[in-house]
């Protein structure tokens, strides 16, 4: 199987499995008095602003991925 | 979810006590853009954080890069619709780095100050929120402007939010190496997503972006290294938090697909736990796995019998369009390893120490074979932070 064969497939494997999860959400939706836990700050996606942000720098200069969170950070000429 | 939006939901329940704990985690529900009602309005608190982030890298017999960073984050609220959000960031970087593969001899030596920030501005309406921001980061050798705009738009319901972002950014790249090098890059983004309340105790994003560049993409210390001028990335992201009502727990998790016209394909796998240890203490273990292949100009460590290093067999008599020995497009897995503590100190201080580890090995990459010939590479990042909201 060819590399982008895979990729394509694993891309496709994603939306199936992000499709269902949403899909399921519909059916049973919390309702507004539900939702304490979700408001606690270890439930939020982005957490800590700053940590976020060194964490994600570091990977960005030692590894070819990057992004992905969010848009706006600019590039460096990191080594 | 916008970062102000984040860093709001967190200091909403930072400054919880024991004594009104649940009705202040249900007041910061009910403040919670995107998750539940009352979307419209910019976070109640300001937020000021502090941290010193110390990082250091090696491979075996070599000790590489070393950066030592402070740094602040700002969170304001200026209205009831409007919030300003804003860090700085100072880098100080010594040590060396392999000009080619993870070859000790010839490595470039480095030392510099790097100086980074951004700002942005959200407005808050109902049922959405609108942000721009703006950035720059600033070296000898490098400089970085970008800018952005996203937006937020949530379900009659509040269970659902939709995110769209546009960034764009302008890079100068010059080198000490050469000062004839004056070159420059530009790419855009383009993010769609999605966050869902999929119960009262999970929550999941999906993330989809699309990057397109076009300039100098080549690492000018590196030798030889000649890349596309042109870089396409797609990007999926899927995050899921869990909690664990009977535990008090919360399992963060995260997958990214990565893909780009380089060729290389990449996978990161990401977990955190976190527990709280009484009323004041939460205790956080992580781990982390990536992979990557090779991108299709990267040459393993094979020389020219004659020419010898860093030229691969044949690169004078049949030059490559492109070519490149950087350790970083070869073929690889890496493993992270983390545990951060927080403390709260009172109603409106925390303070947090956060130390990592991170390894890459070719053999730990997954769905094929490592580039061979190099040696691993090593890291330790740690972060001390102070904070206060008002």
């Amino acid at each position: 199987m060819s590399e982008s064969t895979r990729s394509t497939r694993a891309v496709c494997a994603i939306f199936a499995v992000a499709a269902a999860g949403l899909g399921g959400c519909a059916i049973n939706p919390p309702q507004p008095w539900e939702k304490g836990n979700l408001a606690k700050p270890e439930m939020t996606m982005g957490a800590d602003p700053l940590d976020q942000r060194f964490v994600q720098h570091i990977y960005g200069s030692k590894e070819n991925a990057s992004g992905g969170y969010g848009v706006g950070g600019g590039g460096c000429g990191c080594n | 979810m916008p970062r102000a939006a984040t860093a709001w939901a967190g200091v909403a329940v930072a400054a919880t006590d024991a004594r009104d704990k649940a009705g202040a985690i249900i007041a910061a529900a009910l403040a919670l853009p995107g998750v539940v009602a009352h979307a419209d309005n910019a976070p109640e608190h300001g937020q000021v954080a502090v941290k010193y982030l110390d990082y250091r890298d090696s491979q075996p017999g070599f000790d590489r890069i070393k950066v030592k960073a402070p740094s602040i984050y700002v969170l304001a609220p200026l209205s009831p619709k409007w919030a300003v959000e804003g860090s700085l960031v100072s880098d100080s970087v010594s040590g060396a780095t392999p000009r080619y593969h993870t070859a000790i001899s010839g490595a470039s030596k480095m030392k510099e100050e790097r100086i980074a920030g951004d700002v942005k501005v959200t407005r808050y309406a109902e049922r959405s929120s609108y942000g721009f921001g703006l950035s720059h980061s600033g070296e000898h050798d490098y400089k970085s402007n970008a800018a952005s705009f996203d937006a937020s738009f949530s379900s009659d319901d509040s269970n659902r939010t939709w995110n769209v972002g546009v960034g764009f950014s302008a890079d100068k790249i010059s080198s000490t190496n050469d000062a004839t090098l004056h070159e420059k890059k530009h790419t855009t983004e383009l993010l769609l997503g999605v966050t869902q309340a999929l119960t009262g105790n999970d929550l999941v994003q999906m993330n989809v972006t699309a990057n397109a560049g076009r300039g100098y993409f080549s690492d000018p210390y590196k030798e030889p290294d000649i890349r596309p001028r042109k870089r396409d990335q797609g990007i999926v992201l899927v995050r899921w938090n869990h909690h664990f009502a009977d535990l008090g727990s919360t399992l963060r998790s995260s997958y990214r697909f990565y893909h780009d016209n380089f060729g290389i394909n990449a996978h990161t796998l990401g977990a955190e736990w976190v527990q709280p240890a009484g009323s004041l203490i939460t205790v956080t273990p992580s781990a982390r796995y990536y992979s990557q292949s090779a991108a299709k100009f990267y040459y393993d460590p094979i020389y020219d019998p004659v020419v010898g290093a860093p030229y691969p067999p044949g690169y004078f008599t049949n030059p490559p369009r492109y070519i490149s020995p950087d350790q970083r497009l070869s073929a690889f897995g890496g493993i992270t390893v983390g545990l951060k503590v927080a403390l709260l100190l009172g109603a409106d201080w925390s303070t947090d120490l956060k130390a990592e580890h991170y390894e890459q090995r070719s053999s730990w990459r997954v769905g094929g074979a490592g580039s061979p010939g190099l040696d691993a590479f090593r890291a330790t990042f740690l972060q001390l932070g102070v904070s206060k909201r008002f």
